[in-house]
């Protein structure tokens, strides 16, 4: 079985790893915080099939998502002085449907409906970390 | 496979043929996936620069439009630092300021934060290509997360919401 698309946001240069703007209006969260919807469309990324290889071919590609969080009724609390990292929530169930294109390919996938995946881990809720976590 | 993530990749590379129960091991063990990773049964001929010439060019275009949100974040107020979230200092000891969602695990993928965060992992699934070709996609790295809130940058309290995708 072969990894033949990898995509994601490309590190940026200050090392913000994979990380990239959310627009107004993508994200949606209870007002309970206990259930969350994170959907983007047209996200510009990039493929890199051999991932994580060093100097890898790189293609653009587009990505679109939808992303849910739910939490369950298991709390979670950690809290790192020494990481400067505090996060009280709950563990939540995630579930992720995605279309893919690399126009460069003629290649585009869709995944199946978003009740169909599943996602090992999970947690939702609210954190404070760095100058925060001493105020 | 000898339990170092990496050394799992390698070995996945060397095969162009696993079985079903590898790929099951290989999908579970692999680290350092993307967003969505993308798995196919038989070998494809992926875009390849053997010598290395012109990947970094290659990158470089590949990535501009993706990386624009933040590229004008930090061109904002500039004269201060700029705009843009910093990363976890810390991790820099994992050699790419990054890491695996799990118990214990700082949520965040931003620094000086202050909000809204939510993280999962080991996303898994199956989907279709404009082929018919069923691929399934996933590892248990594949991962996503947001931060909204407060964050600081530029010398000053700021309000964004940004994805780990």
């Amino acid at each position: 079985m072969n990894q033949f698309h990898d995509i994601h946001t490309p590190i940026a240069p200050n090392n913000l790893y994979w990380v990239t703007v959310i627009p107004q209006g993508a994200l949606t969260v209870s007002a309970d915080g206990r259930r969350a919807t994170l959907a983007m469309r047209d996200v510009p990324v990039v493929d890199q099939p051999r991932w994580p290889a060093r100097d890898t071919p790189t293609v653009p590609a587009r990505l679109s998502f939808r992303v849910e969080w739910v939490a369950t009724e298991e709390p979670v609390t950690y809290d790192d002085p020494l990481r400067q990292f505090r996060f009280t929530g709950w563990r939540a169930s995630a579930r992720l449907e995605a279309q893919v294109e690399v126009p460069s390919e003629g290649f585009r996938w869709q995944s199946d409906p978003l009740n169909t995946s599943s996602a090992s881990f999970g947690i939702i809720g609210e954190e404070v970390n760095g100058r925060y976590f001493q105020l | 496979m000898n339990g170092d993530p990496r050394n799992i990749k390698r070995d996945a590379w060397r095969s162009w043929s696993f079985e079903r129960r590898d790929f099951l091991l290989a999908g579970l063990g692999m680290a350092a996936a993307g967003a969505a990773t993308l798995w196919l049964a038989d070998p494809v001929t992926a875009a390849t620069d053997i010598t290395g010439t012109g990947l970094t060019q290659e990158f470089e275009t590949a990535a501009k439009p993706a990386l624009a949100g933040l590229t004008a974040l930090a061109a904002e107020d500039v004269q201060n630092g700029g705009a843009a979230p910093f990363p976890i200092p810390w991790l820099d000891k994992n050699g790419s300021f990054n890491q695996a969602p799990g118990a214990d695990q700082e949520p965040s993928n931003i620094f000086h934060f202050k909000g809204r965060v939510a993280r999962a992992n080991g996303f898994t699934g199956m989907g279709t290509d404009n082929r018919g070709r069923r691929i399934p996609f996933g590892t248990i790295t594949t991962d996503y997360s947001f931060m909204q809130g407060e964050y600081w940058a530029g010398r000053t309290e700021r309000r964004g919401a940004f994805t780990h995708t």
